[in-house]
């Protein structure tokens, strides 16, 4: 059974989007109160991510859950810049970086500027 | 039916083992032997409890009638049949445990008074009443069960990724028991501090403040999201007459994991609820207990029922996996003990109908999602589009936490989650982190007023 990735899309990351295939694309949940877009990930390839990431695990929707936020956002940044959502391999060609980057995540994730 | 009145305290009568007296309290400890308390850590030092908050919980009468750290015989028939000395219904092993050497340092017996010192102060006593050994390893796994022993509702062995089991497994093998006294009284740091209800006092608040009659307990280690916040508000439909008049939110407040949230945001959290009107104050409060959560999925819910029931609720809610982690338990154990009972941990009956057992009514409650379809957050057992459903998945929420999006309303409230964002910029990290955890570690929850101990 193939796993999921669902990638958020707040309104900077909507914005990218648009107007491409890709917003057909789109998931809308909680009465649209929520935009996502969701990458399947084939078995064999959620189990790599599950052992680059210790905390990461499978929700019981299916869901790939506590990943790093640099993963997510690989992701995304991927799909965006093929305009598609089969862009897992491309994510995985740059896992070294993303390890790298969600060491420092154990530490320190910027809080969002809200007051 | 009668109407549901406020059910006494468990064992009858609220334990009040805090000593006010300052003059009283210096009598007692004049001359005792000192003991600096000690967190229990994992082999790597990762600390998974601390005895202090069992004293606090003990001596404020959370866990009434226990008075202290049980003796040998009492310790084995919580084992076999979660039963106290007294016969009153008891679900945890409650022990002060010490090292070999540290036995043999303190040079203490049977008869003694040994003052408890935390952050350098004098804080509590134990009367010691008997001194043995036990062996960690057996007294963990018999706390939480085994597949062939309780059959009805252990699924897998525990093992060492349980935090409960570990923290009966890292205790110390000598066990000083007898009864506590708190002797210099702890003063709660914000914002823990207007959190803090012990059972007189609750009950005391339930009674004359808020004018409630029925109180339905609610138990979180969470952030509330809004499936939570209708958790609370259908499950308050029940009652008697009418839907309970209260809601009371009690956190447990403990040894924390990565990736929980942090304490203060916890209680803010929910705070919001009620601040801000999703469920007004004057049918809402939220409170904590100090406890390091042991994952004991229908154990804990015994034990959520004796702290609830003594801080004056009539009913508790209970979700399936209730205080679970890992697939140990059926995921239904607590609604199966508190619906018909689980013999092998000695309830032929649900822990309400058998005697000296708890007076607190369980409600035990489905799941809620939000449904495309009935365009609502719909019940499980009501809302027919099953394929549709979108699940208030607590991982997806921290996902979109640590991504720094802000929640839709209607799966997050926005207080809420500038309540997770208020402590996310103090500790800059939204979740618990390993800093966090030293940090708590350090500077628990209270601070200690200066106590001189006399000489003898
Ligand atoms: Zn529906």
């Amino acid at each position: 059974m193939p796993h999921y990735i669902s990638v958020i899309l707040d309104d900077e990351r909507y914005s990218k989007i648009k107007g491409t295939p890709l917003e057909e694309k789109i998931t809308y949940l909680f009465g649209g109160a929520l935009r996502s877009l969701i990458v399947e990930v084939p078995e064999e390839k959620s189990e790599k991510i599950l052992k680059a990431f210790d905390k990461a695990r499978i929700d019981s929707r299916g869901y790939i859950e506590d990943i790093p936020v640099a993963f997510r956002r690989a992701v995304f940044e991927e799909i965006a810049k093929a305009k598609s959502l089969d862009v897992i391999d491309k994510v995985l060609e740059r896992l070294d970086e993303i390890v790298e980057a969600a060491k420092k995540e154990d530490e320190y994730i910027p809080p969002p500027e809200i007051e | 039916m009668p109407l549901i009145k406020t059910p006494p305290p468990h064992g009858g009568k609220l334990v009040d083992r805090v000593v006010k007296k300052r003059d009283i309290a210096e009598k007692m400890v004049a001359g005792c032997p000192t003991f600096e308390l000690k967190p229990t850590t994992l082999p790597d030092g990762t600390p998974i409890r601390h005895v202090y908050r069992e004293i606090m919980s003990v001596c404020y009468g959370f866990f009434s009638p226990v008075e202290g750290s049980m003796v040998q015989n009492e310790l084995e028939r919580v084992l076999n049949e979660r039963r106290l000395l007294s016969e009153w219904i008891f679900p945890y092993p409650i022990l002060f445990d010490i090292s070999e050497e540290d036995y043999k340092a303190l040079d203490v017996k049977e008869g003694d008074r040994l003052l408890l010192m935390l952050k350098g102060q004098p804080f509590a006593t134990i009367d010691i009443e008997e001194i043995y050994k036990i062996d960690p390893t057996d007294v963990a796994t018999r706390t939480f069960g085994t597949p062939e022993k309780n059959p009805e509702v252990v699924r897998e062995p525990f093992n060492e990724k349980h935090p409960g089991y570990m923290i009966y497994k890292m205790h110390k093998p000598v066990i000083l028991a007898g009864k506590y006294t708190i002797v210099n009284e702890p003063k709660f740091k914000e914002p823990f501090d207007r959190f803090w209800f012990p059972p007189a006092k609750c009950r005391e608040v339930i009674k004359n403040e808020k004018k409630w009659r029925t109180v339905i307990a609610h138990q979180t280690r969470n952030v509330p999201h809004v499936g939570h916040e209708m958790l609370m508000k259908c499950a308050a439909y029940t009652g008697d007459i009418e839907p309970c008049h209260g809601i009371l939110v009690n956190a447990i407040i403990g040894a924390k994991r990565r990736g929980d949230y942090p304490d203060e945001a916890i209680l803010e959290g929910h705070e919001a609820v009620n601040k801000y009107g999703y469920i007004k104050p004057e049918r809402h409060m939220v409170t904590f207990t100090l406890w390091d959560m042991r994952y004991g999925n229908p154990i804990e819910s015994l034990l959520h029922g004796v702290i609830r029931q003594n801080m004056g609720c009539t009913h508790h809610m209970f979700g399936r996996d209730h205080a679970a982690v890992g697939e140990y338990y059926d995921m239904y154990a607590t609604q199966i003990l508190w619906s018909k009972g689980i013999p092998s941990f000695g309830f032929e009956a649900p822990p309400n109908e058998v005697d000296y057992g708890l007076k607190i009514i369980p409600q035990n409650m489905a799941e809620f999602w939000y449904c495309p379809i009935c365009q609502e957050i719909a019940y499980s057992e009501s809302c027919g589009h099953t394929d549709a459903k979108q699940k208030f998945s607590g991982s997806f929420l921290r996902g979109m936490v640590a991504e720094g999006v802000f929640p839709p309303r209607v799966v997050m409230r926005p207080e809420v989650y500038k309540a997770i964002v208020k402590w996310w910029k103090v500790y800059n990290y939204p979740f618990v982190n390993r800093k966090y955890l030293d940090m708590k570690n350090k500077e628990l929850e209270i601070d200690l007023p200066a106590m001189e101990v006399p000489k003898a």
